[in-house]
């Protein structure tokens, strides 16, 4: 009876937003005489920083502090639609649909500028709250200004609008799945490495140390983007060895009801974890960016089932690997069965490994 | 009964076996402590009671009658913040915010009764406060760095990731 240590890798592709599924944001500015920006979008934010992303997205294209920038997503009546917060499509959907208003904006903040300054619009640059006459740094005029001049002078109310929208793709070849519409580019990449100790006799897993390595395009707030990973990989942590909302699916018996039996990872399960973030610009989201909410937590499970496997020689074909799942699984390796082995592109088992009946086996058998 | 409240003293007319966190927020409306499972497990209603922190739901307001009870508003204003609560918004140490008003108060309470910097004996102390949402890592380097304050909330600290770079767009 020993402890083992292992090392597991897995890795993931996932899209931003219903690909193609007709997800719709849109956005909608407008600038107060003084030139503070208010935007309006219907995103919620539940703590993925989705306000300050799109924030940071209008100040940057309109070249404004970003404290001159307030959003409101609060009022259902103000702001214009947007399907919502999922799909890990905060920061690239609906950013775009900001980052089009914005840009709307900025175009009819140098034209009133151009009238103002007597410089064309070619000309002239927003730097920092400030039009600024492009090759003549000293010919400006404060953002303040020209917002006034627009509310004053020119009897004009500043704003602009945006919307992305991935319409839904029909399916036009129903024997290849061909649809009629090609996918965005914002696809993002990811892998974690996890290292654990297994416990052969008692079978409890612990996860020593993970290591993320996230593809997010471009990390328009990077402490975020680590945030929202460390998370990430702290719930994977969770559903890969201790949360089971079924434990014997599809049975609804004995579910944790409170947080003594329903297990969320605590401070003392806390690894060491590593973030890499990598950025591998898309050519379709705001600056680059993809999104990563919903994969944040999808990569640390296989990686650690494979770590379990590389640790004590059998793969648990079912999350979470709970102490139980583990001693069945040695108990029939022990047996002399098992293992799994190779078969074209299929594992194969030729003993069910898993606790559970109904929920594995399935998908992993030869013929499927 | 009466407990004092953020320096307040305030009259309860709710039944003695009301749990202080109902007294607080339903009563009161000092909505601070957050209700998460209401049965002692997630620490998101915690509260200082006579400087201790205590799982509010788990209190029955008849046992503490007279007590000092000190929320999350009381240890700092929005343009005063307290140095947990500044090193919080300084680390970005919250996402939905729920489980961070039981956070700041235990961690608090822990650096005012001395507590280290040393992230396993954060971790300890702050044990069995359940948060969903950060992985943890951000709210241990808040309170590892707290002490003291004076952060610039214009700011964010910087984080420990690795940033690597590929080519162009596609
Ligand atoms: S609400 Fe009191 S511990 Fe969860
Ligand atoms: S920030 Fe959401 S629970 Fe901690």
């Amino acid at each position: 009876m020993a402890k083992h240590t292992g090392r597991g890798l897995a890795a993931i592709e996932y899209p931003s937003g219903m690909n193609q599924n007709g997800d719709p944001s849109q956005a909608w500015i407008k600038v107060k005489p003084d030139g503070r920006i208010d935007v309006f979008s219907g995103t919620s934010d539940i703590g993925n920083g989705a306000k300050t992303i799109q924030s940071q997205i209008v100040a940057e294209s309109i070249g404004v502090p970003y404290d001159w920038v307030t959003f409101d997503n609060s009022n259902t009546d103000s702001s214009p639609v947007c399907t919502g917060t999922f799909a890990s499509r905060a920061t690239v959907i609906a950013g775009n649909a900001v980052l089009k208003a914005a840009e709307e904006v900025k175009t009819k903040l140098l034209e009133i500028a151009s009238a103002e300054m007597e410089i064309g619009p070619q000309d002239l640059d927003i730097i920092d709250g400030e039009v600024q006459a492009r090759g003549a740094p000293s010919l400006t005029m404060d953002v303040a200004d020209v917002a006034a001049a627009a509310t004053y002078g020119h009897g004009q109310l500043i704003t602009g609008t945006g919307a992305e929208l991935n319409a839904f793709a029909a399916i036009t070849n129903s024997e290849t799945g061909e649809v009629d519409s090609p996918p965005h580019a914002a696809i993002s990449y990811a892998a974690c490495a996890a290292e654990v100790e297994v416990d052969d006799e008692t079978g409890i897993v612990r996860i020593v140390r993970m290591v993320q390595a996230y593809d997010v395009g471009k990390a328009i707030n990077p402490t975020l983007v680590e945030g929202q990973i460390e998370g990430g990989a702290v719930m994977g942590l969770g559903l890969g060895v201790l949360e089971d909302s079924y434990p014997y699916y599809p049975s609804p018996d004995h579910r944790g009801s409170h947080f003594g039996s329903y297990f969320v990872p605590g401070m003392e399960d806390l690894p060491q974890i590593e973030t890499i973030i990598i950025e591998n610009p898309s050519a379709t989201g705001p600056y680059g960016a993809k999104g990563i909410g919903e994969m944040a937590n999808n990569s640390q499970p296989p990686a650690i089932a494979a770590a379990v496997h590389d640790a004590v020689g059998v793969w648990v074909t079912e999350l979470p690997i709970t102490p139980e799942r583990v001693l069945r699984a040695l108990d029939a390796k022990a047996a002399g069965g098992g293992q799994p082995r190779r078969e074209g592109k299929h594992i194969v088992f030729d003993e069910e490994l898993s606790v559970n009946s109904v929920a594995s086996g399935i998908s992993w058998t030869s013929d499927s | 009964m009466n407990i004092t409240v953020n320096g307040d003293e305030l009259e309860v007319r709710s039944p003695g076996l009301t749990s202080l966190l109902r007294v607080l927020r339903d009563e009161l409306d000092v909505v601070g402590p957050k209700a998460g499972c209401e049965a002692g497990g997630c620490g998101a209603c915690t509260v200082l009671v006579d400087g201790a922190p205590r799982r509010s739901c788990l209190t029955a307001v008849a046992a503490i009658d007279g007590a000092e009870v000190t929320t999350v508003e009381g240890l700092g204003a929005a343009d005063d913040l307290s140095p947990v609560q500044q090193a919080f918004v300084h680390y970005y140490a919250a996402q939905c915010g729920f489980c961070t008003p039981g956070m700041v108060v235990a961690a608090t309470h822990y650096l005012d009764s001395g507590g280290s910097d040393d992230r396993k004996e954060i971790q300890e102390a702050l044990r069995g406060h359940v948060c969903r949402c950060t992985g943890y890592v951000k709210i241990i380097e808040a309170v590892a760095a707290a002490r003291g304050g004076n952060f610039d909330l214009t700011t964010t600290a910087e984080g420990g990731y690795t940033t690597v770079m590929t080519g162009d767009a596609k």
